[in-house]
């Protein structure tokens, strides 16, 4: 998996996969978020779509979001490793009418807590807040329960436009905090006291050098 | 092959003088941002001021792409609009449009569901007579077919039963080209150019190109022949079959094919009766959820949340008694082979043949009514489950026959034989592939579970169908060859690609929705190459590490 962040170059790379039942709206919720769109009736997602996006963060970095939109099927789950390994971040979907929908989250949550432990950061969705009469899962027993297993929850409607973006800004926020964690454990000590006040501002000084360097390459070759 | 090299450079003069030289452009212009969609990052400076989050356009694998690029004049042109706002609006914009799709053995169900409201308003005040007579009319319908046969069988020169209604059909085949294009083009509003809507995914336009029919004029007689006679020569069809079967041969040849229907015309009458008996046995044994099995209520649920996600494009596909005959279909299929049972996905196999065998054969008129009457919204709903009995009997044999040979986890092998085969054949593009971190398993395990279906526009699969059905030795193996010849054949655009993202995204959006029978064709003549280079040599699947 070579989809691996590139820590050198001035874009962050972070891959996200999105599991859950089939049917609970993972891709109407990646629809929403990349073109604003919804779609009542579409495809079922036959194992897995490829998408990315570009953002920017709050600190002028940009990042490109790879995410993998999974197919729900139970068949499909034995493929759920090669999506998941190496993520940095998954969302895990169930709709908020469907009872079963949620236990499948847990399952989720089980399998990646065995298989990658700490490093991967969770979001639990509740979709379709837009049924909310029918609503099956009460917002604070969901909350709790992801709470329990050091996940974030949040709820949202990809058919009414509602919580989508925060769920890929916190996501994207989550994905960040760890990547600046794993440097600061990863770099030198002297190196960290030099900037252990903050640590995007040691990443955000490393990006910064490395396009430097990329641009004064260059000019000198011009010249 | 020499009217489809010749009819390429000719649409585009066409184009522009009925002036849709504008859409025509915007299009290729939006297809060529498809392809450059993974190197260049295309609307980006838009919203950068408008939100916080930068949009980068890209498209999501089989969604309608962003409305922006859509010119706003653009969307006046029917089909587009209407599939732009989620669905065909109405029965008849999606008849207009692909109202060369069918046989002209359906136009009276064409004809009649079009003035829908009118039949609807009839029916309801008939009643319970409007049923009844319906029900006589397939009798006698069902009645004629066999009394044709009958007669064909006396002799030969007789018209076939399922050749009732063709005759317009061939006259217009027989029509110059240049009004076949005219014709097409006034009733397909740019089918062609926005199924770029729905990469990845199965796309309706039209079920054979125009210009297929010319180039299979002479076959029609050598298949006209081949089906006439008492005792089939299965070889020579098969032969005759895999280089394309003309479309109204297709619903006759298909069948025949995959020996649903034995090669003595005389006992075919009474073997599709034995089967149509034995499928209503199958419904009585297999079609109730046990409620105590929970693999049988995980299947039907599955089904039942996928049936109504099926081809949302095509109305047809929308209908409650279409989508219940899918659901028996696919429940009672899944029960029979527990080894595999049902995978999302299989459903989509089944869309050509419920395309191909709706739009005609021995049944054609019996259905045609049937299939009307569904669109009237009338009648008791047992009679119409007895109407669909045929098709669905035959979709699921035929399914049955097809995807046997898939068993469950063999995928994950066959991905594996793929990646060793590209290796084999093209070194620099495995290793392109393998530099940038590209799983085989991660674009294959489509390609290989559901034989191509989402990749290309769907008249491309039923011509693909065409071949696999007349591949003699099954085409398990067959379709690993055009797997590999399809990867192949985007060599150059995924050389190009630099990172794991773009060719990832190519993978996933081949733009294919231009293709015709032309380049299955050709596809398919590489396949066949590469199948006899390496057919003898069954050693190059073997795992060497």
């Amino acid at each position: 998996m070579s989809s691996r962040r590139s820590r050198s170059g001035p874009t962050l790379n972070f891959k996200a996969v999105l599991l859950g039942e089939g049917c609970v709206g993972k891709t109407s919720l990646v629809l929403r978020y990349m073109e604003d769109k919804f779609n009542p009736q579409h495809l079922s997602t036959l194992q897995a779509s490829f998408v990315t996006k570009k953002v920017t963060l709050p600190d002028e970095r940009r990042a490109q979001l790879n995410i993998w939109d999974t197919a729900g099927q139970e068949r499909f789950h034995a493929l759920g490793p090669i999506y998941y390994r190496g993520s940095d971040g998954a969302l895990l979907v169930y709709d908020i009418t469907d009872q079963d929908s949620f236990q499948k989250v847990k399952s989720w949550v089980r399998e990646l807590k065995q298989m990658r432990g700490t490093e991967i950061s969770l979001i639990i969705v509740g979709n379709k807040t837009d049924l909310e009469e029918q609503r099956a899962i009460g917002y604070e027993d969901a909350r709790q329960y992801a709470q329990t297993v050091g996940a974030q929850y949040l709820e949202a409607s990809a058919k009414e436009n509602e919580g989508v973006a925060e769920i890929f800004e916190l996501l994207t926020q989550l994905m960040l905090e760890r990547l600046s964690q794993r440097e600061r454990d990863a770099e030198p000590p002297n190196l960290l006291r030099l900037d252990a006040s903050d640590a995007v501002s040691v990443s955000e000084g490393e990006e910064g050098n490395g396009e430097d360097t990329g641009t004064g390459q260059r000019s000198c070759c011009g010249i | 092959m020499d009217n489809n090299v010749e009819q390429g450079p000719e649409k585009t003069p066409t184009a522009v003088r009925t002036g849709t030289a504008s859409a025509a452009a915007v299009t290729a212009e939006a297809i060529s941002g498809t392809r450059n969609a993974g190197a260049t990052p295309v609307n980006t400076l838009a919203n950068a001021n408008s939100t916080f989050w930068k949009n980068s356009g890209r498209r999501v694998p089989g969604r309608p792409s962003p409305k922006r690029d859509l010119p706003p004049g653009f969307a006046a042109t029917g089909h587009r609009q209407a599939i732009g706002s989620g669905m065909v609006s109405t029965f008849r914009d999606y008849q207009q449009s692909v109202s060369d799709a069918w046989d002209t053995g359906d136009d009276e169900f064409c004809i009649i569901s079009s003035t829908e409201a009118a039949a609807a308003a009839a029916a309801a005040g008939a009643g319970v007579d409007g049923t009844r007579i319906s029900r006589q009319m397939s009798q006698t319908a069902a009645l004629n077919v066999i009394e044709t046969h009958s007669r064909s069988n006396q002799n030969h020169n007789t018209p076939r039963a399922n050749d009732c209604g063709s005759a317009d059909q061939t006259s217009s085949s027989r029509s110059t080209p240049e009004e076949n294009r005219e014709e097409r083009r006034r009733s397909l509003p740019d089918s062609n150019d926005n199924s770029h809507n729905y990469p990845g995914r199965p796309q309706l336009q039209k079920i054979s190109s125009n210009s297929q029919d010319g180039e299979y004029e002479t076959k029609i007689e050598k298949f006209q022949v081949l089906l006439d006679s008492p005792q089939l020569d299965l070889v020579a069809l098969k032969k005759l079959s895999w280089s394309g079967v003309p479309r109204r041969m297709r619903a006759v040849s298909w069948r025949l094919l995959s020996k649903y229907l034995p090669p003595s015309s005389e006992r075919r009458m009474a073997v599709l009766e034995s089967k149509r008996q034995g499928y209503q046995d199958l419904r009585h044994n297999y079609f109730r959820v046990d409620s105590q099995d929970e693999t049988q209520q995980d299947t039907y649920r599955q089904i039942h949340i996928d049936v109504p996600r099926m081809n949302p494009q095509i109305p047809l596909f929308q209908q409650q008694l279409v989508q219940e005959m899918f659901e028996r279909v696919l429940f009672i299929w899944a029960i029979r082979h527990p080894a595999s049972g049902y995978v999302q996905g299989i459903n989509d196999l089944v869309t050509p043949f419920f395309i191909v065998f709706s739009a005609g054969g021995p049944d054609a008129q019996h259905r045609s009514r049937e299939v009307r009457h569904v669109h009237t919204g009338g009648g008791d709903a047992q009679h119409h489950r007895g109407g669909f009995l045929l098709v669905s009997i035959q979709v699921s044999r035929l399914v049955y026959r097809t995807t046997i040979s898939l068993p469950s986890w063999a995928y994950r092998r066959r991905s594996i034989n793929s990646r060793i085969f590209i290796q084999r054949i093209d070194v620099n593009l495995h290793r392109h592939l393998q530099t940038h971190g590209v799983d085989y398993l991660q674009f294959s395990f489509r390609w290989m579970n559901n034989l191509l279906t989402r990749e290309l526009p769907l008249h491309c699969t039923i011509r693909l169908w065409d071949t696999y059905l007349a591949e003699s030795d099954g085409f398990a193996l067959f379709h690993l060859y055009v797997c590999a010849a399809f990867l192949l054949h985007w060599k150059e655009q995924l050389m190009q690609q630099n990172d794991f993202q773009g060719l990832m995204l190519l993978l996933q959006n081949l733009p294919t929705h231009n293709w015709s029978d032309r380049q299955i064709n050709v596809l398919l003549a590489e396949a066949f190459r590469l199948k006899f280079t390496y057919a003898d040599a069954p050693k190059h699947l073997e795992t060497k590490s």
